[in-house]
């Protein structure tokens, strides 16, 4: 043999050991379970692909979503969110009666529900709670600032006081934040509770590793007898769209959170995948800053919200998978009012606005995109074009993401694309933030202050007769619509892809999954 | 003594490098816009509630009271604590670090593995085919973007066949082993083409010396000729090479660590960057200098082991 083949074989000996050798590694597990159609099948470990790491597992201060979706598996409230978003039914509560003055609402628990320690949970957990969550000094307190107190007459008995009446009570007890955990976080001062945190929730804590990967198993004291199914679920750190879609076709996960629109439509005919859009509350805006000129005018508003081709936004950024926004509020939550028109695309009526504005010959300025998100700077680029017929040259600013919302949250924009997904099934939240200049966000870091509509915001939240609130909020969704502080974009819904071996997944509009109901086939 | 005195010497640089990265990153990632407590706060950062984490974390005080503060943590080996995880930094890095030493080493392992052989057989036959074909073919991998050459094994060899995991890190040394294979590989194949270039030019030029003549001439077997003679006196310049790019490397495996959803200190450093995370991006950023300056020093150390004239003596 001479050298050279002596070398080459070598070479390629070498190689094909290392090749042997980097096989022998561990596999996946692989899901078990019974056959599909043969109902659920106790058992199985999931693995959920997940755009994002969660921040922190504490409930009374963290707003990050991902966060919020994994701990809600582990804590519960005492009512919670229909699935189709726009009520509460009972939950760790089986039931309440509301005094006259409509100040006091009493709250008969459910019996026999246990913390994943084994200890069962009373009256005098839930008041910790609640007391917690409205005291902390950052965090959803201020969704419990109607609470006067909260009591704890008898193990099963929760009385709740509040200061004056409050239409959306129950719908801001449904929220994580009012999650229930063990009086005096059993023991634990409240930053060492949350690194292990312990709940009545369907699932418990496993371990964390930061980046990695989250993984919860199952409560063996869950209250519903039989659930859940799952023996443990994995949430895994892929903030690559296309590594979760290959995790996905590869076996490696099991759901796929948030796939790219432009793979929806390629993934709804991959065999052994079904592709998932559930109606969501997501909402998409472009927001002026009413402290910049020419946007303090109305016309000049109108006119740019006129001039925005809404279905081909949904066409170009959602690939078809979405609706056109009309009202500040999405379609999932209670007192849309589907009847009002919003400004839809009219270049005309866009053309005749910027007439009668302060600057009928167009003007200069710019919109804010966080740098490399794809979406946002297909929207720009589209509104750019739309825009030039009016006279509007827009310019597109791409800053790192911490910077545009920096510059949004202290106003330092012209334009700028925004969103929000509801928190609760209360419009209350969302209206409060986005109309009211004093709620701390400046309505929605707009400027916007129409006294008529936050007046009718706030009558809303004291008024518990549904008719009058719907009235109430059908102008508000009016007004706002037609002052055009914000231009209402398009609604999106959820997309999320799984293996068909996952039976029982769904999502609401608010993003809550009900986890406990999910199970895995063999096939 | 010479070599125990240059390691010393070599280490004492540590300082000022580690001092000057600090000092460095510390007023950049303080002043560029941008505030830690919206990112964590989101849509609900009032002024209220952003003041108080800024009192909490101590970034309402000035920034050089800030930047003395974080030494002296640093002096007693406290990185400070994570903004937006909460947990102490340290944990944190030293969590993530062997996930990028284990992607660095196990390329450049495998960088090594393919380009010696390459490089000997092109430079054993120069300007012939063979060395046409390994000189070309693998500047397709140097040309080609890591990230989509990462996507394509992924299909090749954990989608239609299953012999890796699509990503992760796996757990255990044979976990890590098999599924860091292809991140590795991914690497190796932009780091090879460089390595085998410049082996192959140093064989060349060593190919030509008298000593080699000589061997020859005294019937030296070929294969014993290019293994003990040309690739040990070929070797100092790609070490060399290889050693640069392996600095590089560390903070650059970023795109990877993302492709594969490893859970690296590059994804960490991004991440924190957009977060305003302070002490993270301090922390890292210290991290990757101590281990520049270690990974030449373990490159000039390779000199004397390969190349016993190299002396350490000034």
């Amino acid at each position: 043999m001479t050298y050279h083949r002596f070398t080459t074989a070598k070479t390629v000996l070498a190689a094909c050991a290392l090749v042997v050798l980097a096989g022998c590694g561990s596999g996946g597990s692989a899901p078990s379970g019974g056959a599909s159609g043969a109902g659920p099948v106790r058992g199985g470990n999931l693995i959920f692909a997940a755009v994002q790491d969660a921040q922190s597992m504490n409930n009374t201060t963290v707003f990050d979503n991902n966060s919020i979706w994994i701990f809600e598996q582990i804590f519960q409230t005492l009512y919670t969110v229909t699935d189709n978003g726009k009520g509460v039914k009972p939950w760790l509560a089986t039931s309440y009666t509301i005094s006259p003055d409509k100040k006091t609402y009493t709250f008969t628990l459910r019996k026999g529900v246990r913390f994943s320690t084994g200890r069962l949970m009373t009256s005098a957990d839930v008041k910790f709670s609640i007391d917690q969550a409205r005291k902390a000094t950052q965090g959803w307190a201020f969704l419990d600032t109607a609470i006067a107190s909260v009591d704890d007459p008898a193990p099963d008995t929760v009385v709740i006081h509040l200061k004056y009446p409050w239409a959306p009570l129950l719908a801001d007890l449904s929220i994580f934040a009012n999650g229930v955990v063990p009086a005096n976080y059993g023991g634990q001062t409240e930053a060492q509770f949350y690194q292990h945190p312990v709940g009545t929730g369907p699932f418990m804590w496993d371990y964390w590793h930061k980046g990695q990967a989250l993984k919860l198993v199952r409560n063996p004291y869950y209250w519903q007898k039989g659930l859940p199914y799952l023996n443990s679920i994995t949430w895994t750190d892929v903030p690559n769209d296309n590594t979760r879609e290959l995790q996905l076709k590869g076996g490696q996960a099991q759901i796929d959170q948030f796939p790219a629109w432009s793979t929806v439509g390629s993934l709804k005919t991959t065999p052994g995948v079904h592709m998932y859009l559930f109606p969501s509350t997501q909402t998409n805006y472009l927001a002026f800053n009413e402290l910049r000129r020419p946007f303090q005018d109305v016309h000049v508003r109108r006119a740019i919200s006129l001039a925005i081709n809404r279905a081909a936004l949904v066409k170009a950024v959602l690939f078809g998978n979405g609706k056109p926004a009309n009202s500040l509020f999405p379609p999932q939550v209670p007192f849309y009012d589907p009847g009002t028109p919003g400004l839809q695309y009219n270049l005309a009526a866009a053309r005749a606005e910027m007439a009668k504005s302060s600057v009928p010959h167009g003007f200069t300025t710019s919109i804010l995109v966080p740098a490399g998100n794809s979406d946002y700077v297909t929207i720009a680029t589209i509104l750019q074009s739309e825009l030039r017929p009016l006279g509007i040259k827009l310019n597109i600013v791409q800053l790192d993401p911490n910077t545009v919302n920096n510059d949004e949250q202290t106003l330092k924009y012209d334009m700028v694309l925004t969103l929000w997904t509801m928190d609760i099934p209360d419009p209350d939240e969302l209206a409060t933030f986005a109309v009211d200049p004093k709620s701390g966000a400046r309505s929605f870091f707009t400027a916007y202050d129409n006294p008529a509509v936050v007046k009718d915001t706030h009558l809303a939240e004291t008024t518990t007769d549904p008719a009058v609130r719907q009235r109430l909020y059908n102008f508000v969704q009016t007004q706002s619509a037609n002052d055009a502080f914000m231009a209402f974009l398009y609604y999106s819904p959820y997309p999320y892809a799984t293996t068909t071996n996952v039976h029982g997944f769904f999502v609401t509009p608010l993003g809550n999954m009900h986890m406990e109901n999910v199970w895995l086939s063999k096939s | 003594m010479g070599r125990m005195a240059f390691v010393l010497r070599r280490l004492l640089m540590l300082v000022p490098v580690a001092v000057g990265v600090t000092i460095i990153v510390f007023f950049m990632i303080h002043l560029i816009p941008g505030d830690p407590a919206r990112t964590i706060l989101g849509i609900h950062a009032t002024p209220r509630a952003v003041a108080i984490l800024h009192r909490q974390w101590g970034l309402d005080r000035p920034l050089v009271s800030q930047y003395w503060l974080f030494m002296d943590r640093l002096l007693h080996g406290n990185l400070g604590q994570s903004l937006y995880y909460g947990v102490p930094a340290t944990g944190l890095i030293l969590g993530r670090l062997p996930a990028t030493l284990w992607l660095v080493c196990y390329a450049a392992v495998l960088a090594v593995l393919v380009s010696v052989p390459l490089a000997m057989i092109a430079a054993s036959r120069k300007d012939g085919i063979r060395d046409h074909v390994v000189r070309a073919v693998p500047l397709l991998g140097l040309g080609m973007p890591p990230f989509w050459v990462g996507i394509l094994l992924i299909y090749a060899l954990a989608i239609h066949v299953r012999w890796f995991p699509v990503s992760g890190y796996g757990t255990g040394f044979g976990g890590h082993l098999h599924a860091m294979f292809l991140p590795a590989l991914t690497v190796a194949i932009a780091l090879a083409p460089v390595v085998i270039r410049a082996l192959r030019a140093s064989m060349l030029t060593v190919l030509g010396a008298e000593y080699i003549t000589t061997a020859r001439s005294k019937g030296v077997p070929r294969s014993r000729l290019f293994l003990r003679h040309v690739l040990r006196n070929a070797v100092i310049p790609a070490v060399t090479v290889l050693g640069i790019n392996i600095g590089f490397l560390i903070g650059g495996t970023v795109v990877i660590e993302n492709v594969f959803a490893i859970p690296g200190i590059g994804q960490l450093m991004i991440n924190s960057i957009f977060q305003r995370d302070f002490p993270v991006v301090q922390g890292v950023t210290l991290v990757f200098g101590v281990l520049v300056v270690l990974v030449n020093l373990l490159a000039d150390l390779s000199y004397a082991a390969l190349d016993p004239r190299v002396r350490f003596d000034r």
